[in-house]
């Protein structure tokens, strides 16, 4: 057998200076250009400012949607991006997140908050069983077991109309806290963009801490992190696990947030455009699946005036961003970036 | 015969119709899957076009065989413009970026189809009358025999072409190893061009069989499509013949499903089944198998 | 007590038998090289002993426990550690952070902790990123603390995997070919880092086709041929060994 170089190999020989020095402290001008201060200043800054750009209804709710997507892809990635497993499925669990919150409410009267974290333990169990024998395929083969898992669960929930309330869906009543109702975009916009902040930086923890190494390692070695003593499967299995649960919460949000929920949520074209968001801002980039769902949120609603035509231009817009972009929005500007800076130095 | 083997009869044949239409979307699938290692989303638009483009010829007065020869060709001059404008130039994208090219591109041809040719249901005619024929006591469309013979016809062509044509031979030999089949002169370009005109033609003509018994519409693909990548899976991805085994088995076991356990579920069996056999094999039927080198 | 003991070894792919009934032993402490031709089934005995391939016969026993058929990260967990001869980087992080996935069993991996950030955490990968520098510094990777692996050199990503083993602070650790395809001078380098890991009590088993090396390194030489052991023995004793010279050393 031939010796094949490495992938990425002779590509930029050039060494790279370093910047930063290891062991030490970062300084204060890094801290503000990492991800986990500059980025998270920044997105708090963003969540801030945003609702004075709101001036209606309809605007506060695609913003919510983006925070609800952005939750959703945010865990995605850790999947997707990081650990480098496709999942074609996690609108399903996004739907069954949204229908244990729609469920436990109206037909068990559990309150919102407690369905919630109820819906997120159920999905977190079900992702569990069945992460071991999904995740020991790979490549194509995961995507259509995902994808199957997703349909099964689409199918489920448009048959079982006794529970679910068929194709038609079901609506999901308005939560109180202390007599409060929580309804209104106002309100929800502050709900959503909590949950999504400390989305992002349990998030952004993860991935620079031995956990994330390691997820990030099994995607560009597996033998070589099982050799360093990484349990793939394990970590596989955890980071699965987590994205569900994220997709979970999310879908209970959604769920209490429009008060309405539909069997379509789970769709395989759902699943698709969570996968879309992620690779769209860039994979294994937290900030780039932020961008990613932010844009794919509001694309549609800015196509919404092409009247018949949005599907066109939509399908389109995946194509020629795919292919222009490959990797991905935020990777490529980064990449753009830099390389302008060191053609300007030397 | 008593009438519990009728209703089996009954259902084998059903299964054994939709099994062929699954197998030739999933040899869609193999075909550009060894040519190329990507799975084509757009697959089941081929078959959505076929039918569809059929139904738009005829309502203008054109003859059937005529009309489904112009469907056929639309259909795949829509997979060497998908190759050549999309996938050729996003070659080395990986999986994950590969998918959602020709997601866009099921998606843009979804939305083509609908604002040219509308949302409606369109039914084509049987291509030669609807009286059944009474087999055992079983009826059996004669769409069927259609459906069954055109695949069993192809399946044989296809034997044909890959093993005693040149061109054949050389799409077999740059999809068992590209970089050989290049230093041969082989030009790979010109083999995954082939293989998408190839698989839209056998989607198109999947969905003009089909067309007249569940009818057609602009998102008729989409659970087809589906349906044929996990015909595909489940075969082992890349194996003609696993193709074809895996969806008469999936016809046969989705009609059998429906039959005897629940119709409301029988999207559901078919993926059902394929995670059972993924979780007992990992690489589906006939999909190979072997260490991997470290 | 021997560190590893092999017995009766043999694993077969379909019908070719590529080791068959391999018997030795490896002392704690020392060099040992397994030398041989192209195909003799020296890369599949390391995929063996790392687990990464189950023996189709015989017994594998670290510190007489037997481990055949074990997952690579269990044994890897027990102190056995390795490098690849196909080059295994993780081309989607920094040189550092492959060297800081070696380094995964030292680490606190509580998934709680990690989500939180917690002082443990903190403290535990500051402390690791400063040994994992120093690591790379021993393995002459200095110029590429912050580089991203993708773009370092072949030599360089030679010794990114050693130093990516030596992370885990191995008891036994097992180089394939360290020397393929680096210069004279690059060589030299490698030849004294190995020395300097052995010197500290780690076991080394070599693979390596540069005799030069191996001659000079080894206490103990393992030739294999054919997936059999041809010779074994010190050096000086494989070297003057009329089967080996015939086989393997007379034909280079």
């Amino acid at each position: 057998m031939a010796t094949i170089k490495p992938s990425g190999y002779s590509k930029h020989r050039k060494k790279q200076t370093y910047t930063r020095r290891l062991g030490t402290r970062a300084t204060p001008m890094q801290m503000l250009f990492s991800e986990r201060v500059g980025g998270m200043g920044a997105l708090i800054l963003v969540i801030a400012c945003l609702p004075l750009l709101l001036s209606n209804n309809y605007q506060y709710d695609v913003a919510i949607t983006m925070g609800i997507n952005a939750i959703v892809v945010v865990g995605l990635n850790l999947l997707v991006g990081y650990a480098g497993q496709v999942s074609l499925g996690h609108a399903g669990f996004f739907a069954l997140g949204a229908y244990a919150s729609a469920i436990l409410t109206t037909r068990y009267g559990l309150h919102g908050a407690l369905a919630l974290p109820a819906g997120a333990l159920g999905v977190g169990v079900l992702a569990y069983l069945i992460a071991r024998p999904i995740l020991r395929l790979s490549g194509h083969y995961l995507a259509m077991a995902t994808l199957g898992v997703g349909v099964i669960i689409h199918i489920v929930l448009d048959r079982e109309a006794w529970l679910t309330g068929g194709p038609d869906g079901m609506y999901v009543p308005t939560i109180e806290v202390a007599g409060v109702p929580l309804y209104g975009g106002a309100i929800w916009y502050w709900i959503v963009a909590a949950v999504l902040i400390l989305t992002v930086w349990l998030a952004l923890n993860l991935i620079d801490s031995p956990i994330g190494r390691a997820l990030r390692g099994l995607h560009g070695a597996e033998v070589a992190a099982e050799v360093a003593g990484v349990d793939t499967t394990h970590y596989k299995v955890m980071v699965f696990v987590i994205s569900a649960v994220l997709a979970s919460v999310a879908g209970s949000l959604s769920a209490h947030f429009s008060e309405f929920v539909t069997p379509d949520s789970a769709s395989f074209f759902h699943s698709i455009l969570f996968v879309t968001m992620v690779v769209f801002g860039g994979m294994a980039s937290t900030f780039g699946a932020l961008i990613g769902a932010a844009l794919l949120t509001l694309l549609p609603q800015l196509l919404a005036d092409f009247s018949g035509y949005e599907q066109m231009i939509l399908g389109l817009i995946m194509m020629l961003v795919m292919i222009v972009m490959p990797r991905g929005l935020l990777p490529t500007l980064v990449g753009l970036a830099r390389r302008r800076q060191r053609e300007a130095r030397s | 015969m008593p009438p519990v083997l009728v209703e089996l009869l009954q259902f084998l044949f059903s299964g054994l119709a939709s099994g062929a239409i699954y197998a030739l979307v999933a040899l869609g699938f193999a075909l550009i899957y060894n040519a190329s290692h990507i799975i084509n989303f757009a697959q089941g638009e081929f078959v959505m076009l076929g039918g569809m483009v059929t139904w738009v010829l005829l309502s203008q007065g054109i003859d059937l065989p005529l009309a489904i020869l112009g469907a056929v060709a639309v259909t795949m001059v829509a997979g060497l413009a998908l190759e050549k404008l999309a996938i050729e130039r996003a070659r080395d994208a990986n999986v994950v970026t590969l998918i959602i090219i020709t997601v866009g591109a099921g998606i843009f041809l979804r939305g083509l189809t609908s604002v040219t040719l509308g949302k409606d249901l369109h039914a084509l005619p049987a291509f030669s009358g609807n009286a059944p024929i009474d087999i055992a006591g079983a009826t059996l469309m004669p769409q069927s025999l259609w459906i069954l013979g055109v695949t069993a016809a192809i399946v044989v062509a296809l034997h044909v072409f890959f093993h005693y044509t040149v061109v054949g031979k050389a799409i077999l030999a740059a999809s068992h190893n590209p970089l050989a089949a290049r230093l041969v002169g082989i030009n790979v370009n010109v083999v995954l061009l082939l293989s998408f005109g190839l698989s839209a033609l056998l989607g198109a003509v999947a969905g003009i069989l089909i067309a007249p018994i569940t009818a057609t519409h602009f998102e008729v693909g989409i659970m087809l499509g589906l349906k044929g990548f996990a015909a595909a899976i489940l075969g082992g991805l890349g194996s003609g013949p696993g193709a074809i085994v895996g969806g008469l088995l999936l016809g046969v076991i989705e009609s059998l499903g429906a039959g005897y356990i629940s119709s409301d579920y029988k999207d559901a069996i078919a993926f059902v089944v394929i995670l059972g056999v993924l979780f007992l094999m990992p690489r589906g039927l006939f999909g190979k198998r072997g260490t991997e080198r470290v | 007590m021997s560190l590893l003991r092999v017995e009766g070894l043999g694993i077969h792919f379909g019908g070719v038998q590529a080791i068959e009934d391999l018997d030795f032993t490896i002392e704690a402490g020392t060099i040992h090289s397994i030398i041989g031709p192209n195909g003799a089934g020296k890369t599949t005995l390391f995929n063996l002993i790392t687990g990464v391939y189950r023996p189709s016969a015989g017994t594998i026993l670290l510190d007489d426990t037997p481990i055949a058929g074990r997952k690579p990260h269990d044994l890897a967990r027990m102190g056995l550690s390795r490098t690849f001869q196909n080059l295994r980087i993780m081309m989607n992080m920094s040189a550092l952070d492959n060297v800081m996935v070696g380094r995964h069993l030292h680490l606190n991996r509580n998934l709680l902790a990690c989500l939180l950030r917690l002082p443990p955490v903190t403290r535990g990968d500051r402390a690791a990123r400063k040994l994992c520098t120093e690591l790379m510094d021993l393995v002459g990777l200095s110029a590429y603390r912050d580089a991203d692996a993708g773009s370092l050199p072949y030599g360089a990503l030679k010794r990114l995997e050693i130093a990516r083993a030596l992370a885990a602070e191995p008891r036994l650790l097992l180089l394939d070919e360290p020397a393929a395809g680096l210069n004279a001078q690059e060589t030299r380098e490698i030849d004294e880092v190995i020395v300097k890991v052995a010197r500290s009590g780690v076991t080394v088993v070599l693979v390596e086709h540069d005799m030069k090396l191996v001659m000079g390194l080894s206490d103990h030489i393992l030739v294999l041929d054919h997936g059999r052991t041809l010779a074994e023995g010190t050096p000086e004793a494989v070297r003057n060994n009329p089967a080996v010279v015939a086989a393997y050393l007379g034909t280079v």
